[in-house]
């Protein structure tokens, strides 16, 4: 259990509370949505509905993330989100190619969708036109993503924050000075199994206590790519849900839990974890937490 | 006898960001052998006889302080405990690069100085540059150990014996070259003009200085007697203007007049990461040249 000495700071995007010392705010659950093929919004609107259903209950904050991989996609996931993520809620918009990423800023500027916008995510290839674009078209928040591939402890994590490992002439947090981003969350960039996959937890409190930023990775990744689990029965669903406890277990404050459709697996394992968390973190520290917080909803 | 064209160390690199995001997102093992083929091709390419592995990866300092134990890199590199050797921190790039070169290719093993190391880092643990830098030469000496199967010249980079020069600095490269049987070179960049009496009493067989950038040196080491080889640095490192090769002919001139069969190489003033790459590629195309023209 952790308390930390550095003041943490505590992001509010678009109502939801991200950040703080342990015990303080339930963990923030981000819900994939359209990984592989051809958007289901049929079924999209099935998970989101779920996944807004267990956030309710468990009282950990859900916040969409859609995957954007082609061009012709914007549009259509554009009006998703119009039509079904509530008004006012945030989203994140996680994609890989920089000049689709322009694109999409262009478009949630045209639909004034930026002071809901999580970009997912800068780091070491985030382009010049794209930080041009990322300062023109400025979202409310952004993920960081601390990527070093020169060194994959949580020392090199911090390296490339701070100075992009001389593979950028900035670091991460240079880029969100230049782009006007202050609403900063870092992903610790969880890695392949074996490839120092565990040093996306270890960063956690690392970087919390370096940076007071709030944290968090995709951990369940390193179980995605854990063949061995497939061999083990019906384990891999649950050990993936599983793994996100490690997050809050470590101090984290969100969790990027893969596909919106596991979300009855994983609110309340992290639920329950944040209970556990909290217990202690207010006996010890005497860090209260906040009403919406699964200890005060589900432990009437 | 002609002398033989080397580099001192880095040389350009331009990272493919995008590409390194890819084995993230693809959770691929990152690879950085296309750099290092770059400027070893660079180098081989334009006629150079021993080549380095280019110093792609980190910066020269950064290459040992991210592999010796009780060091991290955070925002600088910094000593956090008692430095200890973890392991070969340069050998399975020099393997790479053996494996890429033409057999009659030689290659240089670079070793960034304890001193330097010592005076660039953080220093968190010991609060002791000498101690530092004497734990550093320990875990070197076992790197250059490494080196030695594989490498024709063991290079020690020490650019700050010329701005603060320790009592102890031979003692340093002692304890490093002790057990090293093959050819063993120390670089030192800068104006060295105060400490040629010091570097002369060095345990090496070659010393490497900037002559093109600092041609005074030339009127310092002319007042002693040279006990040892010389590694003429005759193109800059800190300007892109690529001299021409008649201008390095003349310099090569100049060189041959006060040291004679001493000059064993031929090399730039210092490691090339600075410069734009073509640039880099053209000083060293015309530093071969040059020593052709003056030496047959």
């Amino acid at each position: 259990m952790f308390s930390f000495t550095k003041e943490q700071n505590i992001v509010d995007i678009s109502g939801i509370k991200i950040g703080g010392q342990p015990g303080k705010y339930p963990t923030t659950l981000f819900g994939g949505f359209f990984f592989k093929g051809e958007p289901d919004f049929i079924e999209a609107k099935k998970h989101l509905e779920m996944m807004y259903k267990c956030s309710k209950k468990t009282g950990n904050p859900a916040i969409a993330d859609f995957f954007v991989r082609k061009e012709e996609y914007i549009e259509k996931i554009i009006d998703f989100i119009i039509k079904n993520i509530p008004k006012q809620s945030p989203f994140s918009i996680d994609i890989i190619e920089p000049d689709l990423k322009i694109k999409i800023l262009k478009a949630l500027s045209e639909k004034n969708l930026l002071k809901r916008t999580i970009y997912n995510s800068i780091h070491v290839g985030t382009t010049e036109e794209e930080r041009k674009a990322l300062k023109k078209c400025s979202p409310e928040a952004a993920i960081f993503v601390a990527f070093n591939p020169k060194d994959k402890s949580p020392d090199g994590k911090i390296e490339v924050l701070e100075n992009g490992a001389n593979l950028l002439n900035t670091g991460l947090l240079g880029i969100a000075k230049e782009t006007g981003i202050k609403k900063i969350l870092v992903d610790t960039a969880a890695m392949a199994p074996g490839d120092n996959s565990g040093a996306s937890i270890a960063a956690i409190p690392v970087i919390k206590e370096e940076y007071g930023f709030p944290t968090g990775c995709a951990i369940h990744n390193v179980v995605e790519k854990s063949k061995w689990i497939e061999d083990i029965g019906f384990s891999k669903k649950p050990v993936d849900a599983a793994s996100n406890i490690n997050i809050p277990l470590f101090g984290g404050d969100f969790a990027i839990y893969g596909p919106a459709k596991n979300s009855e697996l994983v609110f309340p394992m992290v639920a329950w974890q944040d209970i556990l968390v909290a217990e202690y973190a207010e006996n010890y520290f005497g860090v209260e937490p906040v009403s919406s917080h699964p200890r005060r909803t589900l432990l009437k | 006898m002609k002398p033989e064209t080397t580099v001192i160390g880095s040389y350009p690199v331009k990272y493919d960001n995008i590409d390194l995001m890819k084995s993230y997102f693809e959770e691929k093992e990152v690879s950085w052998n296309k750099y290092v083929d770059d400027a070893v091709n660079d180098m081989v390419n334009a006629g150079i006889d021993i080549v380095s592995s280019g110093q792609t990866k980190d910066p020269f300092v950064h290459i040992f302080m991210r592999n010796i134990g009780g060091c991290r890199i955070r925002d600088r590199a910094e000593v956090v405990g008692k430095v200890e050797y973890k392991g070969p921190i340069t050998l399975d790039e020099i393997k790479y690069v053996k494996s890429i070169v033409p057999k009659n290719t030689k290659l240089v093993g670079l070793i960034t100085g304890p001193y330097t190391l010592a005076k660039s880092c953080v220093d968190l643990f010991y609060n002791d540059c000498k101690k530092l830098s004497f734990d550093l030469a320990d875990v070197l000496a076992k790197e250059a150990k490494n080196l030695e199967r594989y490498v024709d010249l063991i290079s020690v980079d020490e650019p700050f014996f010329s701005v603060d020069y320790p009592a102890y600095a031979h003692d340093l490269l002692e304890k490093i070259f002790d057990d090293i049987k093959i050819q063993k070179r120390l670089h030192v960049c800068g104006d060295v003009s105060s400490i040629v009496p010091e570097l002369l009493e060095m345990p090496v067989n070659i010393l490497s200085h900037e002559f093109k950038a600092s041609p005074n040196l030339f009127d310092s080491f002319k007042e002693y007697d040279l006990s040892k080889n010389i590694c003429l640095g005759s193109v800059r490192s800190d300007d892109k203007r690529v001299e021409s090769v008649e201008e390095i002919s003349r310099h090569l001139k100049k060189g041959i007049d006060i040291f004679g069969e001493k000059i064993v190489q031929l090399s730039p003033d210092c490691g090339l990461r600075m410069m734009p790459r073509s640039s880099a590629f053209q000083k060293l195309a015309n530093l071969v040249r040059a020593g052709e023209k003056i030496y047959g």
